[in-house]
């Protein structure tokens, strides 16, 4: 143990006296500090944004006045996602993804950006958060720093040297394997601070200790890839150009081929595609707004009966309201049918696209860290769901009303007869029917849950990268 | 007096590099308290001689024993029991001398003292005020010295050197010739490798003549004598087999 830290030590003096490698990691502290902090404040931001927005918008609802609940099935209600805690480190598809929804009748929304700044008040660098610094940068700074750790010794031939002391050339690997561990750790410190401050805000510690960990398997993932070259390679030139071509592969390329061979083997219809084919199946469930649609018939008919009445305007509800309520939820289903499609197709592409971490750590990572941030698809689409429940809750809340407090006379005569309105209107203090929404990321055991197969993927590249490291190192060579 | 004890033995010892042969069977063996000098010229396999009782080169046929083990067996022990002195002193460019002696002898598991240290330093005419400087500025010689310093201070049994007095100065060569008469008036073993006949003949007990990866020809040095350094020449320049 003395020799590997003997050789740890020497390797972290040579990187302390080389410029070059000094020089690189400030850059990288740099470029990930500042990355860190616009992220940091930029989430904060839309995070106190959205809180707000949120309930102002709730309380808009609130103060309508008294009114045909009908009209407030129209007014609608806003809902908006707040960021996770460690979005701030990585805030995944969130920036893609949309985080608010205008709720109404009779249609389900897509989400859209909820404040107007911010995605593009960052322009295009939005897209440089801390997790992609250490995703796509920090490799390379890893390459720089491990890549030379042995042939760098066989160049000059101070390997013979080292090797003649008596020591075996695991034992050599061992040494430059602790000091590129303990280079990545130090690496790992913005991400421990970013960890704690998100904790400060409300995450697990444990979500937090689950993130670091990924970010330390993938690094290390990348320093034994290193270490491995530098054993087998005779230049130190050769190890850098290899290296450089398998970080292009791994975290431009293949991720790049994943995304595309997702699009090409499971493709999702477009939405003027899908709306097209939709409005036409939605066509066929009738217009809520007119009791007289064919597609209602049948529900008059078994009211009527129900009630033992003759005609819709001896009914004890509002034909109207009923119509509207029973419209509403096939119309619903319908719509849910579509959503709940489209989003099996995009857990199948998102799976696909996991699934190539087993040729890339990079994305075996970026799917891990978003599961573990709660910025991931499954969070998005529970926020879809989340919200199309609560649209449904109020707007069918609404229709009850309008059946059971507004009578059908006064109904239809109300656009001619002003105190038949006055009988449309209802008290204000009714739309208290409306739920609080604040969408909550999935539990830290969830989310642990769905990132198992990338971590998995990820423990078998470094068990894979350590056994080869191992054995070449065992038949080193000067 | 040299003891009967084998300390380096190599027995038909065959290596092939890069496709080639480059050493084709050859034998011999060095005693306690010998210095042997195995001379050749330019890729004769001198130095492939050498690293196969360090265990750096796979075998083709035969053995190398170091203390009677196999090399094969038990390379780190072999390692362990040799110091080593490469052709072009390999140390390191961005450490002083001292952190350099202190580096290598704790890979080698002994902690060299200060003391020591500066001893072994005065032995082989180290400046003193060049000690604290990175080796990066220092000459061939100078860092060839560090390297010697090394090997003294491992304090092993056995002593390989292969061109131990390429880049020192003719003082220098002669105060390190000296030094190895010591060493091996200690009991050490040293086996050097080296195309310096007159160097050869004033340190050697015995000298092997390598050419083309056979060893052609043994000298020895008569009792209380050197060996007769025009006929090492003669056999050296010529291309026929002692």
């Amino acid at each position: 143990m003395s020799h590997v830290l003997l050789l740890a030590k020497e390797e972290w003096r040579f990187w302390l006296r080389s410029n070059l490698a000094l020089s690189a990691a400030i850059l990288f502290l740099v470029l990930l500090v500042t990355t860190a902090i616009l992220t940091t404040v930029r989430i904060a931001e839309e995070r106190h944004a959205r809180e707000h927005h949120q309930e102002k918008a709730e309380s808009t609802f609130l103060a309508q006045p008294d009114r045909h609940p009908h009209r407030m099935v129209h007014y609608g209600h806003y809902v908006f996602r707040t960021p996770s805690p460690l979005a701030a480190f990585d805030p995944g598809l969130d920036s893609v993804t949309g985080q608010s929804m205008f709720l109404e009748g009779h249609q389900q929304n897509s989400a859209t950006f909820a404040v107007s700044g911010a995605s593009a008040d960052l322009g295009e660098f939005a897209w440089l958060t801390p997790a992609v610094v250490y995703q796509l940068f920090a490799p390379l700074l890893i390459i720089l720093l491990g890549h030379g750790a042995v042939v760098r010794e066989r160049e000059s031939s101070t390997l013979a040297t080292m090797l003649a002391q008596g020591i075996s050339g695991v034992t050599v690997l061992y040494g430059k394997a602790l000091a590129l561990f303990a280079a990545i750790l130090l690496m790992l410190v913005p991400l421990l601070v970013s960890g704690g401050a998100a904790v400060g805000r409300g995450e697990t510690v444990l979500a937090a200790i689950l993130m670091v960990a990924v970010y330390f398997l993938y690094l290390s993932i990348w320093g034994l890839l290193a270490l491995f070259l530098s054993v087998l390679s005779a230049r130190r030139a050769t190890a850098l150009a290899t290296l450089t071509a398998l970080w292009l592969a791994l975290t431009l390329l293949l991720p790049s081929l994943a995304v595309s061979n997702a699009a090409r083997f499971l493709p999702i219809a477009g939405q003027i595609e899908t709306g097209l084919v939709m409005l036409s199946d939605l066509r066929k469930l009738g217009d809520g707004h007119n009791v007289n649609d064919p597609a209602f018939d049948r529900l008059r008919r078994d009211l009527l009966k129900q009630y033992g009445v003759e005609t819709v305007e001896e009914l004890p509800v509002n034909l109207r309201g009923v119509v509207a309520e029973y419209s509403e939820s096939r119309l619903t289903d319908k719509l849910n049918e579509y959503a709940d499609r489209r989003m099996a197709m995009e857990q199948k592409q998102a799976a696909l696209l996991a699934r190539h971490g087993w040729l890339s750590p990079l994305l075996a990572t970026a799917d891990a860290s978003r599961a573990i941030a709660a910025t991931d698809l499954n969070n998005h689409q529970r926020f879809l769901k989340e919200a199309e429940a609560l649209r449904f809750d109020f707007v069918q809340g609404l229709n009850r009303l309008h059946a059971s407090k507004l009578a059908y006379i006064d109904d239809i005569k109300r656009s001619s007869d002003q105190q038949a309105e006055k009988r449309t209107r209802v008290s204000g203090e009714n739309w208290k029917l409306l739920k609080d929404f604040r969408f909550k990321p999935d539990d830290v055991g969830t989310r642990a849950g769905n990132a198992w197969p990338s971590v998995l993927a990820l423990l078998v590249w470094f068990a894979v990268l350590s056994i080869a490291s191992v054995r070449a190192a065992g038949r080193i060579r000067l | 007096m040299l003891s009967n004890r084998l300390r380096l033995q190599a027995e038909e010892l065959r290596v092939i590099r890069g496709g080639k042969e480059v050493l084709k069977g050859i034998t011999f063996a060095v005693a306690i308290g010998e210095v042997y000098g195995l001379l050749g010229g330019n890729g004769a396999g001198k130095s492939t001689t050498l690293l196969t009782f360090l265990g750096f080169l796979d075998l083709a046929g035969g053995n190398a024993r170091v203390n009677d083990a196999l090399v094969s067996e038990d390379v780190v022990a072999a390692r362990r029991s040799i110091a080593y002195l490469p052709e072009s002193a390999s140390l390191y460019e961005h450490l002083n001398a001292r952190e350099n002696l202190r580096y290598f002898l704790g890979l080698a598991g002994s902690a060299g003292d200060d003391e020591s240290m500066e001893a072994a330093l005065d032995r082989v005419a180290l400046p003193a005020e060049a000690r604290d400087r990175r080796l990066a500025d220092y000459s061939k010689g100078m860092r060839q010295k560090v390297a010697i310093a090394l090997a003294i201070l491992r304090n092993t049994d056995t002593l390989l050197l292969d061109e131990p007095t390429s880049g020192l100065d003719p003082t220098a060569i002669d105060e390190f010739h000296d030094l190895v008469r010591t060493l091996a008036d200690d009991g050490k073993t040293v086996l050097m490798v080296t195309h310096d006949v007159y160097g050869a003949c004033q340190v050697a007990d015995r000298i092997g003549l390598l050419r083309d990866g056979r060893l052609v020809g043994e000298f020895s040095a008569p009792a209380g004598g050197r060996i007769d350094t025009e006929a090492v020449h003669r056999a050296f320049s010529s291309r026929e087999a002692v």
